[in-house]
């Protein structure tokens, strides 16, 4: 096994976050990084309220275009709640056009498939940049209190019917919750707008494994979500070969950029 | 190397692989871990759990190269536990015993606790809490395992001075309101480090000597504690005694 990845790799980490522009944060993130091989890192900075502000959200972007101008190595998504409609959308337009995010970012304000995600999911769709939203098939009563509208495998698929021009990426799939009821709706899934990231906590004997059993290795990204450790060592533990791990450390990501359209492509 | 957190049997809940004690040694021995101490999952179950014990005690002498060290589970609610905690101490020769609360019933504070920790202790037993067994967010609808919380677990081991714990399955503050009492020890499969570097700060708080390798094997898989014990700043001699030195204590491993 390695201990950090193989430089061959240019690991590409599609699911961390700073809380603000703080350095002390933002070294650590890098630290952590570099001790493990990761040469990029997505970063978002999500906020919990049940309805988030315009205000509130272009300023948690800043702290995002403010680390992107503090190390090359950060990938900034923007994030947005869809209830402010016209005002998400021109914050999209801000961040991923005027600064150069990558992505954009959701977390369980509303579920994926909601009809008030149109004008985001339309964006996104014209700008062809990902969507990543927050995810998880919860069990535990605090965090169903916690996050009604975080959504799960079937929340992803009707997003997919409903906006089928939309790059989705699923949120951790070790980030709690039943992970084996996501994967066994997601068996066989053919749509290329669907990827899933395999960050979290949760280190089960073969979640990779099944991960990559039920949506196919071209569908998996790798990504922490602040556990690092976890990340690196349970993609370890599926035991795939070479070109699978370098697909989902790396190359999956990479292909994904490449579908940016227009002005997001000018990157 | 020596895993002080594995585990054999079936889970109710979740199939499990390497699950038998060949199974599992041989698992273990592809990462370079020489010995294990094991808890029998069926404990968390039965309500007669003695019978876990004898299953445990059984699998392991079957399994005759002396890999495993068991730990007994009891539930002190249950009738005759103290009999069964010496026959677990004298006759099966356990060196540890494995309390939970979340799964029989009661609360680490509550009277019942306080006579089987007793007790432990007077027999020369470490105590084993899992903070939780299975992430709590994943729960089975039929399973009650609510984790115990750090603070229980702390507060626990302050209550008992004059008896060990080890607890798993749990991450601990790095800067605790108190300082950790010096007869809790920790199984570090939980903790961050290369993010923060808090393993590395909480082996600098208690004490390379207060720190197990532990894996969570068969749950979990085994790479990611061996990740984070590669990337501590510690030294060899340290880094000896959390992967087995600290075990050889209390499982003569």
């Amino acid at each position: 096994m390695y201990y950090k990845f193989p430089s061959e790799y240019h690991a590409i980490d599609a699911h961390n976050h700073i809380w603000s522009a703080d350095q002390q944060r933002m070294d650590q993130l890098l630290a952590a990084a570099d001790a493990l091989g990761i040469e990029k890192l997505c970063i978002s900075v999500p906020i919990k309220d049940r309805v988030v502000a315009p205000e509130k959200f272009c300023q948690a972007n800043d702290s995002i275009i403010e680390a992107m101008s503090y190390s090359s190595r950060f990938l900034g998504f923007c994030f947005v709640d869809a209830a402010a409609n016209e005002a998400a959308v021109a914050e999209i337009d801000r961040c991923i056009i005027q600064y150069k995010m990558r992505g954009i970012k959701l977390y369980h304000q509303r579920k994926a498939q909601d009809p008030v995600q149109a004008p985001v999911m339309k964006r996104a769709a014209e700008l062809g940049v990902p969507v990543l939203l927050h995810a998880g098939r919860f069990l535990d009563p605090d965090a169903m209190n916690r996050e009604p509208y975080s959504s799960d495998a079937q929340d992803f698929l009707e997003a997919l019917e409903r906006y089928p021009e939309t790059i989705f990426m699923q949120g951790h799939i070790g980030g709690g919750g039943d992970w084996q009821w996501n994967l066994r709706k997601l068996e066989k899934i053919q749509n290329d707008n669907y990827y899933i990231d395999l960050s979290g906590s949760v280190v089960d004997h073969n979640i990779i494994r099944q991960t990559v059993d039920a949506v196919g290795a071209e569908r998996v990204l790798f990504a922490t979500d602040m556990w690092f450790e976890e990340a690196i060592g349970k993609l370890q533990a599926a035991r795939l070969s070479k070109k699978e791990e370098m697909m989902i450390v790396s190359g999956n990501f990479e292909k994904l950029m490449q579908r940016r359209k227009g002005l997001a492509r000018n990157v | 190397m020596f895993d002080v957190n594995t585990s054999i049997g079936h889970w109710p809940f979740r199939q499990l692989e390497n699950n038998t004690p060949e199974t599992l040694k041989n698992y273990l021995l592809q990462y370079g871990i020489t010995g294990a101490a094991v808890a029998h999952n069926h404990a968390a179950c039965y309500m007669n759990v003695q019978d876990a014990n004898w299953e445990l005690f059984r699998a392991i002498e079957e399994e005759k190269s002396g890999f495993f060290r068991g730990i007994a589970t009891l539930n002190p609610l249950y009738a005759a536990w103290e009999k069964d905690l010496r026959c677990c101490a004298e006759q099966l020769n356990f060196r540890a015993l494995r309390l939970l609360p979340a799964y029989h019933n009661y609360q680490l504070s509550d009277a019942a606790a306080t006579e089987i920790i007793t007790a432990a202790g007077e027999l020369g037993l470490l105590v084993v809490i899992p903070n939780e067994i299975v992430n709590y967010r994943q729960r089975h609808w039929m399973e009650n395992g609510i984790p115990q919380g750090t603070d229980t677990l702390i507060d626990t081991a302050r209550r008992f001075p004059q008896v060990n714990f080890l607890f798993t399955e749990a991450n601990f503050p790095e800067k605790p309101s108190q300082p950790y009492p010096g007869n809790a020890y920790f199984e570090m499969s939980r903790f961050r480090n290369c993010f923060g570097r808090q393993l590395d700060n909480f082996i600098q708080l208690v004490g390379a000597d207060h720190v197990l390798f532990g894996s969570g094997a068969p749950f979990k898989e085994i790479e990611p504690a061996l990740i984070k014990l590669h990337h501590c700043r510690i030294s060899e001699a340290d880094r000896e005694l959390i992967a087995q030195g600290n075990a050889q204590k209390w499982f003569d491993c």
